[in-house]
């Protein structure tokens, strides 16, 4: 079977630690989805991962995280009714919202790992990582169905 | 009713409360208590009476689902991102609530001192939904609101703890009474009970860890974490451990093995909103009015002196922490709101405990529902005294 390598993007689109939520924003202005950003250091090792829900916690009041923990929290946030001082693009960086609890795989592994984490985890893409931890790529979930498609001679 | 029609009508007026309670501004649980009043053995009788009989099997899985929720509230990243001044305030808020309850109820109501102990156990609860909901619904904001949340957030851990320990002792004197070696007794079997429950839930949690690299899909995990709550809850009570702490172990050592393990967590969320509603409302269900003629110096009492402990012990916690002075002053009273855990803990005491057990489940049951309407406001105004509310327009 075939490796994440032979099937990984290789020109991931990451941001810095120091990255300001401004110019997160400014650089996927023209998506059509936010994607998984991997935060980097400076020798290119992973350190976390930002998502669209790094950015929505943002209306949320701090110390949310931890009161996810709380049993029957249903009390959803209104994200239209929050007021964010202007002053947060600048001042909010990629290493305050990123997620550290993040799953990665080895480019070195089968692409059915891949899939079985992804669907073990409800995640569409994974940053993938060589033995050093430094990010290498990216694999979706999309990368894998079309290379299954290849394999058929379909494409 | 049979039983399908009767869970029906908990979920359905459940949710229909719920919402209704919502424009007052209070939070979910308070509807769920008053709805099983009502609709309870001794308003309405509507529900059957197997589901109020098989409560102690709903409370027993809840229990479990809210310690194993609340242990992962004990991971390293959370220790380093809350801070001293949340730390030591939640700790000594909810330890002083339980001494000072503890002490009024034992040498000024003259109740036995392991009934006193178990109400001191239950007053360091708080009720973290209702304090996020004033906080935003005045939007308040600064250190007192951050140190707030983080409290309240991280302070029921701590209250399982209490609550475990002052039912392990409680059981132990209940038992022992007038016994030789009365003390020694009491201490040892509390100390295996406690410490017992930790390890138990650690070794659980280990083999679990150890074998969920054979899991493949989302709905294998959701029955494999279940399977393993149930398996510790079922175990914990044969061995006559706590099943609190034991699954609140279980979480904690599962988050700590590895950054993944988050997943474990995320996906029992998917079930519980249905058992709570059914847990909430079971219990108020469970209320016996017969009570209340017992209640008022009781339910006086313990609604001052926890409010009087948590503030003591905030203030002492702010000065440790070297909290600004708003903080330390007035932390103590914003954390008036108490529900699901003080609730969960009274189910517990009533079953351990069965000479008094009625007796405190419905003091809880009662004062859960004064604390539930008055606590958002005491909270607000203790806003407003930090100076923490946006100037009003």
């Amino acid at each position: 079977m075939k490796k994440v390598r032979d099937c990984m993007n290789r020109e991931v689109i990451s941001v810095q630690r120091s990255t300001s939520l401004k110019s997160i924003l400014e650089k996927f202005k023209n998506f059509h989805r936010f994607p998984l950003v991997p935060v980097v250091s400076q020798e290119n090792k992973l350190l976390g991962v930002v998502s669209l829900d790094n950015l929505i916690q943002i209306f949320q009041p701090s110390h949310y995280k931890l009161l996810k923990a709380i049993p029957f929290l249903d009390y959803r946030e209104e994200i239209f009714d929050v007021e964010l001082p202007s002053e947060i693009g600048s001042l909010i960086v990629a290493e305050d919202i990123m997620n550290r609890n993040f799953i990665t795989v080895n480019e070195e592994e089968e692409i059915s790992k891949a899939y079985k984490l992804m669907k073990l985890h409800k995640l569409e893409f994974l940053p993938v990582v060589d033995k050093e931890g430094k990010l290498v790529g990216m694999i979706g979930i999309f990368d894998i169905i079309r290379n299954l498609f290849a394999d058929q001679g379909i494409i | 009713m049979n039983t399908p029609l009767s869970l029906s009508l908990i979920l359905l007026s459940g949710f229909i409360a719920s919402r209704w309670i919502a424009k007052f501004k209070l939070p979910s649980v308070t509807a769920y208590i008053l709805l099983g009043i009502i609709i309870g053995p001794y308003v309405l009788h509507l529900v059957a009476d197997p589901i109020i009989k098989s409560s102690e099997f709903i409370s027993n899985l809840v229990l479990g689902l809210i310690a194993f929720s609340i242990g992962q509230n004990f991971s390293r990243s959370n220790f380093r991102k809350v801070g001293k001044s949340v730390l030591w305030i939640s700790v000594l808020e909810a330890g002083f609530a339980w001494i000072v309850v503890t002490i009024t109820f034992w040498l000024l109501l003259r109740l036995p001192f392991y009934l006193a102990l178990t109400f001191g156990g239950l007053s360091a609860a708080t009720d973290p939904i209702a304090t996020l909901m004033v906080t935003r619904e005045y939007k308040s904001r600064g250190v007192f609101t951050d140190t707030l949340l983080g409290i309240v957030a991280i302070d029921d851990a701590w209250c399982l703890i209490i609550i475990a320990i002052s039912l392990a002792l409680a059981k132990a004197i209940a038992i022992h009474a007038e016994q030789a070696f009365f003390i020694i007794k009491v201490m040892m079997k509390s100390l295996i009970e406690v410490f017992g429950s930790l390890i138990f839930g650690g070794i659980i949690a280990w083999i679990s860890f150890k074998f969920s690299k054979y899991l493949r899909s989302q709905s294998e995990l959701l029955i494999y974490t279940l399977g393993f709550i149930l398996f510790t809850i079922g175990l914990a009570i044969p061995l006559h451990l706590s099943v609190l702490l034991s699954c609140m172990a279980l979480g904690t050592v599962l988050i700590n093995l590895h950054r993944e393990n988050t997943k474990f967590f995320d996906t029992v969320r998917a079930i519980d909103p249905p058992l709570y509603i059914i847990f909430f409302v079971t219990a108020g269900a469970n209320f016996d009015p017969s009570y209340l003629g017992k209640l008022g110096i009781l339910g006086i009492a313990y609604i001052i002196f926890r409010i009087a402990g948590k503030s003591l012990g905030a203030y002492l916690g702010g000065i440790i922490s070297r909290a600004p002075s708003n903080v330390r002053k007035y932390i103590g009273l914003a954390l008036a709101p108490q529900a699901g855990v003080a609730l969960a803990g009274a189910l517990l005491a009533k079953s351990s405990l069965s000479e008094y057990g009625g007796l405190i489940f419905s003091t809880i049951i009662a004062t859960t529902i004064v604390y539930e309407l008055t606590g958002p406001i005491i909270t607000k105004h203790a806003l407003k005294l930090a100076g923490e509310l946006p100037p009003q327009e």
